[in-house]
């Protein structure tokens, strides 16, 4: 049983393919979700059923309700029950730093429609054990990806670097060297790119975009990391160029 | 049928010349180099010959084809081009001097472009009186096989030059994209953070190179990851690019080179052209 808490449409995607191979899955969400869009195969739930075996967080916007969540977590569940949480805005060693039992938790890059891919990059921290890695391997393997186990850092590698594609498309647009959709057009003809930074950042959520460049800002510290402003703006206005 | 002139007739140049004479027009293929333009006219028959093989195009139309192709090595022909692509070595002075020479050739109309990668097409213009018929053309390479090519609007270049530059490579059945004159264009200044993240991600030891690159294939859909590509492109040349772009800048850091770039060119290893770059190549 999988037991699965945090934003939408993380959480959907996620506990979709959770549930297609055949795990019972109950999912929260940070906002409740109107009934009709909640997918037939989850069921949803105010509070965290006593046989989860797996707890999964996806939270990357809000600290403080991530916090919130993980604290939920440790005291619904017995301090066996292993934790797998998005780790793409806060390290898992913060994350950990909030438990009484570290040893239980570890990093996942989870951002809406990467979860759907082939491969997820997981970030053990110091404290992580060698049961809630293998628990979270064979978990990951169940759903048929591969994982890349990679350090515990601020965006981790994709999303680093799709972000930082953004965010340079974004300082262009406002420079005015061309068009958002031309950029786009150029980046997939020129590049080979499956999608142009601008379709990236739609399908991921300027939101969630904004939310990892922040992250990476605060914790590198470097000017090389400033934020579009046309990014900031667009997450603040919750708009992107197609909606 | 128009003419168009391609001056320097290199990897880029010659592929221009192909994709030219392709679609119907007649081509002036000129470099300094016989021997260049030698090698151009053997590579684009070879180039054409696949394109039977493959069952692309009929041989009458390869022979048609190579025929419309006329290579020179002075600009004495120059006078009926209605456009010229300038596609020499990627230096600014060479480049003006090239431009001023096709000022006194071609008819005051023709348009003058450049495939420059990283110049700015301002600076090639003030080479001419006038900067008006001057505008960027920047194809990929292969050039014969790559869609996109980049028309860049120089500080002069006239609105009748953009619309007939489109117009042309559209003729081309290429797919064009109008950015204005500003570093690294689109699509070598939107590229940078793929390597530019990449390098930081490994400088600092997150993930290796053969995970980083599988990371960005499985995770992200990419076709290649970000060191093979450098590899396929040339350390050196990619390493150029950044530089080029970060100098033009004046030292934006989202641009700043990294030292793996330096080391990786100090050593030779240069990618697949030198056998080994970030991975190793079977001779
Ligand atoms: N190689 C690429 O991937 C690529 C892609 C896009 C644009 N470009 C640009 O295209 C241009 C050419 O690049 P390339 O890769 O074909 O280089 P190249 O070295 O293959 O070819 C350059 C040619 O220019 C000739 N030349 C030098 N001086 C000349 C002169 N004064 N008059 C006439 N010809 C002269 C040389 O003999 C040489 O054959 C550069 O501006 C480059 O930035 C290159």
């Amino acid at each position: 049983m999988v037991f699965l808490i945090g934003e939408s449409p993380m959480v959907e995607e996620l506990g979709e393919q959770c549930a297609r191979v055949g795990y019972t899955i109950t999912v929260k969400f940070n906002r409740p979700l109107q009934k009709e869009k909640l997918p037939p195969l989850l069921r949803s739930s105010s509070t965290i059923p006593r046989g989860t075996a797996l707890a999964i967080e996806l939270t990357n916007t809000d600290k403080e309700k991530k916090k919130k969540n993980i604290l939920l977590l440790e005291k619904s569940l017995p301090g066996h029950t292993v934790i797998l949480s998005s780790s793409v805005t806060v390290t898992a060693t913060e994350q950990a730093s909030w438990l009484k039992s570290p040893e239980r938790l570890m990093g996942l890059s989870a951002l809406p429609t990467l979860l759907s891919q082939q491969l997820l990059e997981v970030a053990p921290t110091v404290n992580t054990s060698t049961k809630t890695v293998s628990t979270i391997k064979n978990f990951l393997e169940r759903l048929g990806k591969e994982t890349a186990v990679v350090q515990d850092r601020i965006g981790m590698v994709l999303p680093r670097i799709l972000c930082m594609l953004v965010n340079e498309a974004s300082f262009a647009v406002m420079e005015n060297a061309a068009p958002p959709r031309d950029i786009d057009t150029a980046m997939k003809l020129g590049t080979n790119y499956p999608l142009g930074p601008i379709e990236w950042a739609d399908k991921i959520g300027i939101q969630q975009v904004f939310s990892v460049l922040e992250s990476l800002h605060q914790d590198l510290g470097e000017e090389r990391y400033r934020i579009a402003p046309l990014v900031r703006q667009m997450a603040a206005g919750k708009r992107w160029w197609s909606t | 049928m128009a003419t168009i002139g391609i001056v320097g007739a290199g990897t880029m140049g010659g592929g221009i010349a192909h994709v030219a004479a392709l679609s119907g027009f007649n081509v002036l293929l000129h470099d300094i180099s016989t021997d260049v333009l030698n090698r151009a006219l053997q590579r684009i028959s070879t180039d054409l010959q696949k394109g039977i093989e493959k069952g692309k195009i009929s041989a009458e139309n390869v022979e048609q084809t190579k025929q419309r192709i006329r290579s020179t090595s002075t600009f004495d022909d120059f006078s009926p081009c209605n456009l010229v692509v300038e596609a020499a070595v990627e230096k600014l002075d060479v480049k003006k001097n090239i431009f001023s020479e096709l000022e006194q050739r071609c008819l005051p109309d023709a348009i003058l472009a450049t495939n420059t990668s990283s110049l700015s097409v301002t600076a090639i213009a003030s080479s001419v009186k006038n900067a008006e018929r001057v505008v960027g053309m920047h194809f990929f390479n292969p050039p014969h096989l790559m869609k996109l090519v980049e028309i860049v609007r120089g500080q002069k270049s006239s609105d009748e030059t953009i619309r007939k530059t489109i117009d042309l490579a559209k003729q081309l059945g290429k797919t064009p994209v109008l950015v204005n004159d500003t570093p690294g264009f689109i699509v070598n200044r939107c590229a940078r953070p793929f390597y530019g993240e990449a390098l930081r991600i490994l400088g600092e030891g997150i993930a290796s190179v053969e995970d980083i690159d599988r990371i960005v294939r499985l995770e992200g859909g990419f076709k290649m990851g970000p060191f093979e590509l450098m590899d396929l492109i040339g350390i050196d040349v990619n390493f150029a690019v950044t530089k080029s772009i970060y100098e033009q800048t004046f030292g934006e850091p989202r641009y700043r080179p990294h030292v793996i770039q330096q080391a990786m060119v100090n050593a030779g290893y240069l990618g697949r052209k030198a056998k080994q770059g970030f991975y190793k190549y079977e001779l």
